[in-house]
């Protein structure tokens, strides 16, 4: 399969490639009780495969929903959105829910693991819904490994785990299903900045294994570590 | 393979524990109500049955001359069934048991005691095929009777008591009968022989005192398969009453419908009464899973957020409400099988019927109706749940 994918992905580099995320003039309004209010303003932006990006800009400015459009937990007001070549506008709600699953991975800065779950059931659980059934090819296991969580943690609940640990289990789950895009929204924020170091480092990582990172972060240290970095201010894109 | 979203649901009940066992406790409610009232109808109505089809394979053929009562000494001057009709209803009746009767009403004296009650002349053979002897034995001599249990009981008669039947009249020395036996009680009989109250005398005693020799006031043809009923008392109209009506036909199958349908009313009425308890312990899980949701909000949302369909969330929180369906439809289940046999056993009296399966199937039902109540009382909250925004879901805390 891996050669398969190698020798496609030189036929195509022979083309100009398409972005795999493509804003065009997006613009999402919220309906509230106080007025309109414009969360993205015109947004126009090409992320392209295996790229690491940061978003910055200060509270309010439209990161986050900037994220959850790309994210597709969102659909813009208007203008369109392409992820992976679809029109995210045109997809059905089982089609988008579908895409979270294999082409997105996300990573939260409050880590948001399920938490009647095991950390290795977290893992495992996107594969369960990718297969249907429980796995049992050791994949989740072996993403749990590569992240560098202790093997003898994974039947504990998140709750009897450090920030790091959660942190690298929320990675694991991203991972699993092998997602294109990882969309990490302050992945640091809630650690120490050791520990927020070695997460990055593992990003780093997984940027140089072809996965394309988007990450949000307020903190100019952890910008550094991307090739690009877009700023928000109030709803529009002020440097890219 | 365990899915997953049923350990999920399994986990929630785990950590609500308390919450899940008293909602759970609405439902065994419920089941108990449902299945012991279910159970108190079905044992009701048995039992009721039972007692009254004791003698529905009777076919009732009376004169259609209305008798008028006659005392001892005193010819019957009315029209019964004379010898002839009563041959005609035994070549109609084929091989089934044909119990010629005579009745009427007496007085009698037991020592000193005045009483009054219906007096039956019947064929000592004919005596077993439909007649229970309690006590002492059938009759054998001429002046042998038996008695029912009431007139024994409020007359203080044993076995070898004498009775003079007939009125006190000073000029006349009254025939004196012996009892012999006494008979088990029969209640209200639906083939019109009301012993209870009555003596029983050989049907040679009563010609010989009454007169009306081969005139009977009553024939009951005992039928030996209940099926036939219909065609038997065809073949009897119409050998009998070909020319006019000379007998009236009638058997207990129609009124015994009739009550049963009235049972039947019964049994449905305090069903609902039961269901009243179900629908307060559906409030309850509505509730418990409305708590649910809203407690998981932020849950829900991580579900949604990386990729489950909503399919998947409604159908988690179906089995958590499945669940709470399950244990109090089990432990519903368990009670009812005793509290029904409680209920059954004091206001009936009787619980012969009780293991029947007409009545034991409405435990069944109970917990199936339990466990339907359960799982419709969490649609809502689990539509609720998967049709929530992931971002506001997420954002929730």
């Amino acid at each position: 399969m891996d050669c398969g994918k190698t020798e496609e992905a030189e036929e195509v580099r022979e083309l100009p490639m398409p972005p795999l995320i493509q804003l065009a003039d997006v613009t999402k309004v919220y309906h509230l009780e106080s007025g309109d209010f414009t969360a993205l303003n015109h947004v126009s932006l090409d992320i392209r495969e295996n790229e690491f990006v940061a978003i910055m800009g200060p509270s309010g400015s439209g990161k986050s929903t900037l994220m959850n459009q790309v994210g597709i937990l969102d659909v813009p007001t208007s203008g369109e959105l392409f992820i992976d070549g679809e029109n995210v506008a045109t997809m059905t709600s089982l089609e988008r829910t579908h895409m979270r699953r294999d082409v997105i991975g996300y990573i939260f800065q409050k880590f948001y693991l399920i938490p009647l779950l095991s950390a290795y059931e977290n893992v495992e659980y996107p594969l369960i819904l990718k297969y249907k059934k429980r796995d049992e090819t050791g994949k989740a296991a072996a993403v749990l490994k590569s992240v560098g969580f202790d093997e003898q943690m994974s039947a504990h609940r998140p709750n009897q785990l450090s920030g790091g640990q959660q942190q690298r289990v929320a990675i694991a789950r991203a991972l699993v299903n092998d997602p294109k895009i990882l969309l990490c929204d302050e992945p640091t924020g809630n650690l120490d900045r050791k520990t927020g170091f070695q997460i990055m480092d593992i990003l780093t990582g997984l940027h140089k294994e072809g996965k394309t990172v988007i990450l949000v972060t307020h903190d100019p240290k952890i910008a550094e570590y991307a090739h690009r970095t877009i700023e928000l201010d109030d709803g529009k894109v002020v440097e890219s | 393979m365990r899915d997953i979203f049923f350990d999920l649901s399994v986990r929630s009940v785990r950590l609500n524990f308390l919450r899940s066992i008293l909602a759970s406790i609405g439902i065994v409610i419920g089941v108990v109500a449902i299945s012991s009232m279910g159970m108190l109808g079905t044992n009701m109505q048995l039992s009721v049955k039972s007692q009254l089809s004791s003698n529905v394979n009777t076919i009732i053929i009376t004169s259609d001359v209305v008798r008028t009562t006659s005392t001892a000494g005193t010819p019957i001057t009315s029209e019964g069934i004379d010898k002839s009709t009563l041959n005609d209803i035994k070549s109609a009746a084929g091989q089934n048991d044909i119990v010629p009767i005579h009745r009427t009403n007496t007085q009698f004296t037991i020592g000193s005691t005045d009483g009054r009650g219906s007096i039956y002349g019947l064929d000592p053979n004919d005596i077993p095929k439909f007649l229970t002897i309690d006590q002492g034995t059938n009759i054998k001599g001429g002046t042998d009777a038996l008695v029912g249990p009431n007139i024994a009981a409020n007359f203080n008669m044993n076995i070898g008591s004498r009775i003079k039947i007939g009125q006190d009249n000073v000029s006349i020395t009254r025939p004196t009968v012996r009892v012999v036996g006494i008979l088990a009680a029969r209640g209200f009989a639906s083939d019109g022989v009301n012993t209870d109250n009555a003596i029983i005398v050989p049907d040679t005693w009563y010609t010989d005192h009454y007169g009306d020799k081969d005139i009977y006031d009553q024939v009951n043809v005992i039928l030996q398969n209940i099926d036939t009923i219909n065609q038997t008392e065809a073949a009897i109209d119409d050998k009998v009453n070909r020319r006019t009506n000379i007998v009236r036909i009638s058997d207990a199958s129609s009124r015994l419908s009739s009550i049963s349908s009235t049972l039947g009313t019964i049994t449905t009425f305090i069903l609902a009464i039961g269901s009243i308890s179900l629908v307060v312990a559906a409030v309850s899980i509505f509730n418990v899973m409305m708590m649910s949701v809203k407690e998981r909000v932020q849950e829900i949302g991580i579900l949604l957020s990386i990729g489950t369909e909503k399919g998947e969330v409604r159908r988690m929180f179906l089995y958590e409400a499945f669940i709470l369906g399950i244990i109090g439809a089990v432990v519903g289940g368990i009670c009812s099988f005793v509290i029904g046999y409680s209920v059954v056993s004091a206001m009936i009296g009787n619980t012969s019927y009780f293991f029947l399966p007409d009545s034991l199937i409405y435990i069944p039902y109970g917990m199936i109706i339990g466990i339907v109540v359960c799982v419709v009382s969490g649609l809502y909250p689990a539509w609720k749940a998967s049709n929530m925004d992931p971002i506001d879901a997420l954002r929730s805390e």
